[in-house]
């Protein structure tokens, strides 16, 4: 049965009101935590470091009260590009990947197909990979307001502006940008329910229709192109009519101070992603 | 009123949004209705009273998967086996604001769009297209070439509800589709709308937040509110109980009010009017029987 329902599928970006832990952290606190978490994961190729990391990330998910469930679904919408990604580094990777103190053996040699021990570790600390950073990108936003996450982001900014870089522009221009996310799934949704009520055939049974869909997406996105456009302007004039210029001379409603929880939770992070890195190479596997 | 066969039957449906997720909201807690055949119905109820959703069931774009079941014509819709694009070429469904909706360059291709993806043959597409554009008085030869967007606002909602007409439903739905435009437009819109009604037997079904356009216009009117059925019956039934109304966040035309003020300060005794005609001749009545 078709499902109009995108909002269903966008969980990154979307605020889930809550009184956890984790919503009450400083914003600051939380993009560091998300910054420091990056790097070990970057870092970090061994099975094992992955496994701690990914429990670390589960940990936040559970100290949010966030359901997995819903951070997971959306995946969904993913999940062909993730698997036919997977499959091809997995049969075509062959050798350029190898693993930091380990030798390559091979699996597997047919024809053009080359599994070895290094592209099915490739393969899985990816996926684990790809889920940590799900996992902490969707909490991030999930626990926290667009109007914290801007603050927060403007504050870590702010030590640039000396060199010249816009903070508080480019914290306004991530917040537009997210906010914006919902409001389109929304007119997409408006769209294709319009076309769907004149004959097209939009979210239909099947799996193969991209095809189709691919062409149909023209329909789709002249209207929403003029919607967004117009609601672009409308927010200019709305700027304008409040007066609104930016930079250095805004005062803040809310000014954010760090409480003990904050400092708990950043030098804790810092010191795990520090020992992550630094014993990187040393995973008994 | 003609009271034909039931052609939508709703019983205790309920709906809610992004079930299962943190956000989930409750839209329908147990809506009950039942339309004609042929017969004109408003869905009357404040903002966020779930007549979007409700009306939303009966061209399948939502389909009831909890408790409650929506029969249109003869299908129930938790089957998931029916045709469905047979259906929503059964029951047209107009949004709000449907101009921002159109999409081609050419209002005619716009029109088009429906009977084309009906498959139907280039002659029968172009019969349609000219019969949708007369029914809401567009020119066909001086706008069917026009680009869709130097239209007017006005002329625009027209090409967006010919696009709806061209797939000759059976039962047309204006989910607060006449709202926004200018009183003329929409006066001559709801016209035709009344016309179409009258001389093909179209069942329209109106959602609406104006009082004054559901009273002129419809026969029946259902009153939502927080996702139930609260109030039914004929427009003057409905009319006649202000209090009810007022207490679901709406209220009676203009004219009603007047003459319901009328009734309470003694000059009259209790009536309800439906519209302006109906009002004057009431305050006619009073000037003439106190001049005696």
């Amino acid at each position: 049965m078709e499902d109009f329902e995108f909002l269903r599928h966008i969980t990154l970006g979307q605020y889930l009101p809550g009184d956890s832990l984790v919503h009450r952290l400083d914003p600051r606190v939380k993009i560091s935590v998300m910054l420091f978490m990056t790097v070990a994961i970057t870092f970090n190729v061994s099975y094992l470091a992955n496994i701690i990391l990914l429990i670390v990330c589960l940990s936040f998910v559970l100290l949010s009260k966030i359901p997995l469930g819903y951070i997971l679904s959306g995946v969904k919408p993913a999940l062909p590009f993730i698997i036919v990604l997977a499959i091809l580094q997995l049969l075509f990777y062959g050798d350029a990947f190898v693993p930091y103190g380990t030798e390559s053996r091979t699996i597997l040699r047919w024809g053009w197909v080359h599994v070895t021990s290094g592209s099915v570790q490739l393969v899985v600390v990816s996926t684990l990979r790809f889920l940590q950073l799900l996992f902490l990108a969707s909490l991030l936003t999930n626990t926290t307001t667009i109007s914290d996450l801007t603050s927060g982001m403007e504050a870590m900014l702010s030590p640039f502006s000396r060199v010249g870089l816009p903070g508080h522009e480019l914290a306004l221009v991530g917040a537009i940008a997210l906010r914006f996310v919902p409001i389109l799934a929304e007119q997409l949704e408006i769209i294709m329910k319009a076309q769907a009520s004149r004959g097209a055939d939009l979210g239909a049974k099947g799996r193969l229709r991209f095809i189709q869909t691919t062409r149909q997406m023209v329909a789709l996105i002249v209207p929403l192109f003029i919607d967004a456009f117009r609601r672009a302007e409308d927010l200019i004039l709305a700027m304008e009519a409040r007066c609104y210029v930016g930079g250095r001379h805004r005062t803040k409603r809310v000014r954010f101070r760090f409480q003990r929880a904050d400092y708990i939770a950043y030098v804790l992070v810092l010191l795990f992603s520090a020992a992550m890195v630094a014993f990187r190479n040393r995973m008994p596997f | 009123m003609d009271a034909g066969r039931p052609i939508i039957q709703v019983n205790d449906l309920h709906h809610r949004y992004l079930r299962g997720t943190p956000l989930e909201v409750v839209a329908l807690k147990g809506v009950t209705m039942e339309i004609y055949e042929g017969e004109m119905v408003g869905i009357i109820g404040r903002s966020g009273a779930g007549k979007s959703t409700l009306v939303q069931h009966f061209n399948g774009l939502i389909r009831p998967r909890e408790r409650g079941k929506v029969i249109v014509d003869g299908e129930d819709l938790a089957d998931p086996d029916i045709d469905i694009r047979a259906l929503r070429q059964k029951v047209g469904l107009v949004f709000q604001y449907p101009e921002q909706q159109l999409f081609e360059r050419f209002v005619g291709d716009d029109i088009a769009f429906g009977p084309l993806k009906m498959g139907l043959p280039m002659e029968e597409v172009r019969e349609r297209v000219r019969e949708a554009m007369e029914m809401v008085g567009l020119d066909f030869g001086r706008f069917k070439d026009r680009y869709t967007f130097t239209l007017s606002g006005g002329e625009m909602r027209r090409a967006a509800i010919a696009g709806v007409l061209a797939l000759r439903p059976k039962i047309l739905i204006l989910d607060e589709s006449t709202s926004g435009v200018d009183p003329r437009s929409r006066k001559d819109l709801l016209g035709r709308i009344d016309a179409l009604h009258r001389e093909r037997g179209l069942t329209v079904i109106f959602v609406s937040s104006s009082m004054e356009d559901v009273a002129e216009l419809v026969d029946r009117v259902y009153v939502i509110d927080d996702g139930r059925t609260v109030m039914s019956g004929t427009t003057r039934e409905v009319f006649s109980r202000p209090e009810e109304l007022i207490r679901y966040g709406l209220g009676v035309p203009q004219v009603t009010e007047i003459v319901h003020e009328l009734a309470r300060r003694g000059k009259i005794p209790f009536t309800t009017v439906v519209n302006v005609q109906e009002g004057k001749e009431v305050v006619w009545k009073i000037l003439n029987s106190s001049a005696t």
